[in-house]
């Protein structure tokens, strides 16, 4: 106990003393909760699209109006449509449209008018919502215009309603979601450096000739970062909820347990890399394609998990940042919902305590690898 | 008990390598045991496999009465083991060290006494990354020694130490320890070695000699002759480095010049007043403790390093004010093995050779030669991180002599070199000498000062003595180098 509380200590010193550690535990964060927050929008933009109108009657000119009074669009008129080539061409701007001159005359004979929009499909996104747009403005005029009566109705009627996120902003998900970057890098990253910088430096070789146990060794890394994960996580929820006011439903307690499960296994993925390698530059970029980039790209924060391969699929059921930003986000904007909390809390359990074990396999008391088995037949042959 | 360690017909293969060859040895109780061999002899390997962190192919060890590979947790608490690397923390204090291994020893926390013997209490709160070379090593013996172990293993302690913090570490073991220690020390100085109560001697995985080291020769200087002896002799050939160098014309006296040189850091001065001269075909030495300053000069002296005042002139051109022209009369070679790890030998001498400016056309062609001249044929393909250390040494002088430099800049050249390879070295390096190039070199083997014309004893910044190494011996009044080396430093203290 005493080997290993002077290991703790130790282990703490150094995070203090050395700067990277603060950095990625305080100031990364920090950062990225920037840049998710003001830098990264997957919400609609107002986009710019052009518009020419072939009708002369003056009760179309209200529907060209109507386009430049939208908060989400952007007008420019055009004459002809040589012009609109290029400015799509240019992408002055992202899409046109293009009344033909028997728009009116179709309304008012109460059959269904016919309007052109052309969109810019290099840029997938912005072509959606120049189509979206383009249509509920003309739709919106239609139902105030004096041939409001005279086109047929859809037969259903629809109203849609966003549960949790009523105003469909894309922030009050992605910036809880950077909190699972982050404890992946205090987990994955940091730790991947430090029983490899041990091994370089020298000191394993010293520590290894004293009294002490596998287990001092194992628990003499797992803990010192946890703290300070957990630390960095407290620094996360309080930006996250104080600062930047993202709305909070579900229960800190359990965000503060989920969250310890998730560093648990992070850290394991970490200390195993390092373990295993014993180079620290080496350990680094087998933690930052390990940890970092599926906690980017394969956790369901970026890109939604059903439109990936289904080779993808199945990797991110096994990799863990899928459980945690399932998780932060649910709980985050929906409260807590025990059905997620408990499945994904088992999976994170299971997989964590299956890391440590390999991390106490992968700890060696010697300076080479060699099984009982091995030994005995060594031995044996005296 | 009469042995603490016994070992019986031991094997270790590393991959291709044969480390340990069927080697069989004793090792008295109580006594200080010195282990020498040349580099990759397997002195390392033998020291791990006596405390279990390696284990043998083949063969039975006994250390203690126990078997380090299954009774390693019952053997650890009684010995001491340091490293190479030493094994401290750089981002902890002093004191902090002593701690954490007094904790991991599981010993009380009691450091006055080893404070004070090692000096170190005035810099209890320092960052042992800190410390000079010198502090470190105490600092390490210090963590090593905590508990009062039954046996003691050091591995090449005194690695790029000055002679008074070797004397100070040989002291401090011997103060230290009771009668009834065992210690196994592994060294590259042989007169060191040759003040043990026992040398073992391996070559090649074998046990060669192991005997009283008076028994084998009574001078530390016949020692060393006996022991190149034993490990096949050393047969001084013809430089063909030397033979092949093709003196530049344009050689004045004074080839190379400090004038004034300075550094300061704040109210601190790291160099002061430096000035000497020194002329074609010498061989010039820079003596001193760590942390003297040597370093900082020799910087400064290729214009790695900014003086504050002064300057230095290599073959008559201002180092500050044409740093690079004057340094394409320099041949450099770096203290720690600065060439490409992961790049063959062949590739590293065409990089350099690229770098030093030879022309595309001519590059092929010279770097064949050096290859032929410096014997690097047969491992030219290889990886010159894989090489053993005395070859890596041969590369980075190949490296630094392939653009036929009039001048060579060597610093440390021979720190952690075994004798038979530093032999050669000097031969090369006389040899190139005798053919016109200057050589200003550092070192911190006094026999090797010897070999210099003249030499700087360099002590806080300043030039404390200058002059032929028998010059400088009758100003101490000492017989020997290291002697002369000790009593000079300590006069200039008063």
């Amino acid at each position: 106990m005493k080997i290993l509380i002077a290991l703790i200590q130790k282990e703490i010193k150094q995070i203090l003393r050395d700067p990277s550690s603060i950095i990625i535990a305080f100031v990364l964060p920090f950062i990225s909760i920037m840049i998710y927050m003001y830098g990264i929008n997957l919400d609609s933009v107002k986009v710019t699209m052009g518009i020419k109108n072939d009708d002369p009657n003056p009760e179309i000119a209200t529907l060209v109006k109507s386009f430049g009074h939208s908060k989400y669009v952007n007008s420019i008129y055009f004459d002809n449509v040589k012009d609109i080539e290029t400015a799509i061409a240019r992408s002055k701007i992202k899409g046109a449209v293009i009344i033909p001159n028997d728009f009116s005359t179709k309304l008012s004979r109460g059959q269904n008018p016919d309007l052109l929009i052309i969109t810019d499909g290099s840029e997938v996104n912005t072509a959606n919502y120049v189509q979206s747009y383009a249509m509920s403005i003309a739709n919106n005029w239609l139902a105030t215009s004096k041939y409001a009566g005279s086109v047929k109705k859809n037969s259903i009627n629809t109203e849609a309603r966003t549960w949790y996120n009523p105003d469909l902003n894309s922030h009050y998900f992605i910036v809880p979601g950077s909190i699972a970057i982050t404890m992946t890098l205090i987990g994955i990253l940091l730790t991947s450096l430090v029983v490899a910088r041990e091994w370089e430096r020298g000191t394993m070789e010293a520590m290894l000739s004293t009294s002490v146990k596998t287990i001092h060794i194992v628990l003499g890394k797992y803990i010192p970062y946890f703290i300070l994960g957990m630390f960095s996580l407290a620094f996360n929820i309080f930006l996250c909820v104080v600062i930047f006011q993202i709305p909070f439903r579900g229960s800190y307690l359990v965000l503060l347990l989920v969250s310890g499960l998730f560093l648990f296994t992070s850290l394991g993925i970490g200390l195993n890399v390092s373990s295993v390698l014993k180079n620290q530059f080496l350990a680094s970029m087998v933690a930052m394609s390990v940890g970092f980039m599926p906690a980017l790209m394969l956790s369901g924060l970026m890109f939604p998990i059903n439109s990936m391969p289904v080779f993808f699929q199945h990797l991110t059921r096994i990799l863990p940042p899928r459980y945690y930003v399932s998780f932060v986000e649910s709980e985050f904007m929906a409260g807590t919902v025990p059905e997620i909390v408990i499945a994904n809390s088992i999976y994170l359990t299971i997989l964590g305590l299956v890391l440590f074990f390999a991390v106490y396999k992968n700890t060696l008391m010697r300076l080479e690898k060699v099984s009982p088995a091995q030994i005995m037949e060594r031995q044996g042959k005296k | 008990m009469q042995n603490t360690v016994e070992i019986k017909n031991i094997t270790k293969v590393f991959g291709k390598i044969t480390a340990l060859d069927d080697l069989s040895l004793n090792i008295e109780k109580g006594k200080i045991t010195g282990l020498i061999g040349a580099d990759g002899a397997g002195k390392t390997t033998l020291l791990r496999m006596i405390i279990g962190l390696l284990i043998p192919d083949k063969g039975e060890i006994s250390t203690l009465g126990y078997n380090p590979v299954t009774q390693k947790d019952e053997l650890t608490p009684h010995i001491g083991y340091m490293p190479q690397k030493f094994g401290l923390y750089e981002d902890l204090t002093v004191i902090e060290n002593l701690i954490l291994y007094a904790d991991l020893k599981n010993v009380k926390h009691d450091f006055k006494k080893m404070l004070e013997f090692t000096n170190l209490d005035p810099f209890q709160d320092r960052l042992a990354g800190a410390l000079s070379g010198g502090m470190k090593q105490k600092l390490g013996l210090a963590c090593t020694l905590l508990g009062s172990p039954d046996f003691l293993l050091l591995d090449e302690p005194s690695v790029g130490v000055d002679p008074i913090s070797r004397r100070d570490l040989m002291r401090m073991v011997r103060d230290m320890i009771n009668p009834q220690t065992t210690v196994l020390w592994s060294t590259a100085y042989l007169d060191e070695a040759h003040s043990f109560d026992n040398v073992v001697v391996i070559d090649r995985g074998k046990v060669i000699y192991k005997g009283n080291p008076n028994d084998l020769a009574e001078t530390p200087q016949e020692f060393e002759n006996k022991v190149i002896e034993l490990m096949g002799g050393y047969k001084q050939e013809l430089s063909r480095i030397a033979e092949n160098y093709k003196p530049l014309k344009d050689i004045k006296e004074c080839t190379v010049e400090a004038d004034n040189l300075e550094k300061k850091y704040g109210d601190f001065y790291a160099v002061k007043n430096n000035s000497f001269c020194i002329n074609k075909g010498e061989i010039f030495g820079l003596l001193g403790p760590n942390g003297a300053g040597k370093s900082t000069s020799f910087k400064m002296m290729c214009g790695l390093a900014k003086p504050t005042n002064g300057t230095a002139r290599i073959m008559g051109i201002d180092i500050t004010k044409d740093p690079e022209k004057a340094r394409s009369n320099l041949g450099y070679m770096a203290q720690k093995f600065s060439l490409y790890g992961s790049l063959t030998v062949k590739e590293n001498l065409e990089f350099f050779a690229a770098a030093y400016g030879i022309k595309f056309t001519n590059r092929e062609s010279k770097v064949q030669e050096i290859i032929d001249v410096f014997g690097l044929k047969d491992f030219a393909q290889q990886k010159s991180e894989e090489l053993p250390l005395g070859l890596k040494q041969r590369l980075s002088m190949a490296c630094a002599l392939i653009h036929n430099p009039p001048v060579l800049f060597l610093d440390e050249p021979t720190s952690g070199v075994d004798v038979i390879t530093r032999r050669d070295f000097w031969n090369h390096i006389t040899s190139l000498a005798k053919k016109g190039v200057t050589i200003l070199v550092t070192t911190h083997f006094m026999d090797e000062a010897e070999y210099c014309d003249r030499i700087s004893l360099f002590y806080h910044g300043e030039t404390i003595a200058l002059g032929t190494p028998q010059e400088l011996k009758d100003k101490a009044g000492a017989k020997t180098m290291e002697e002369t080396f000790i009593t000079l430093i300590k006069e200039s203290e008063q």
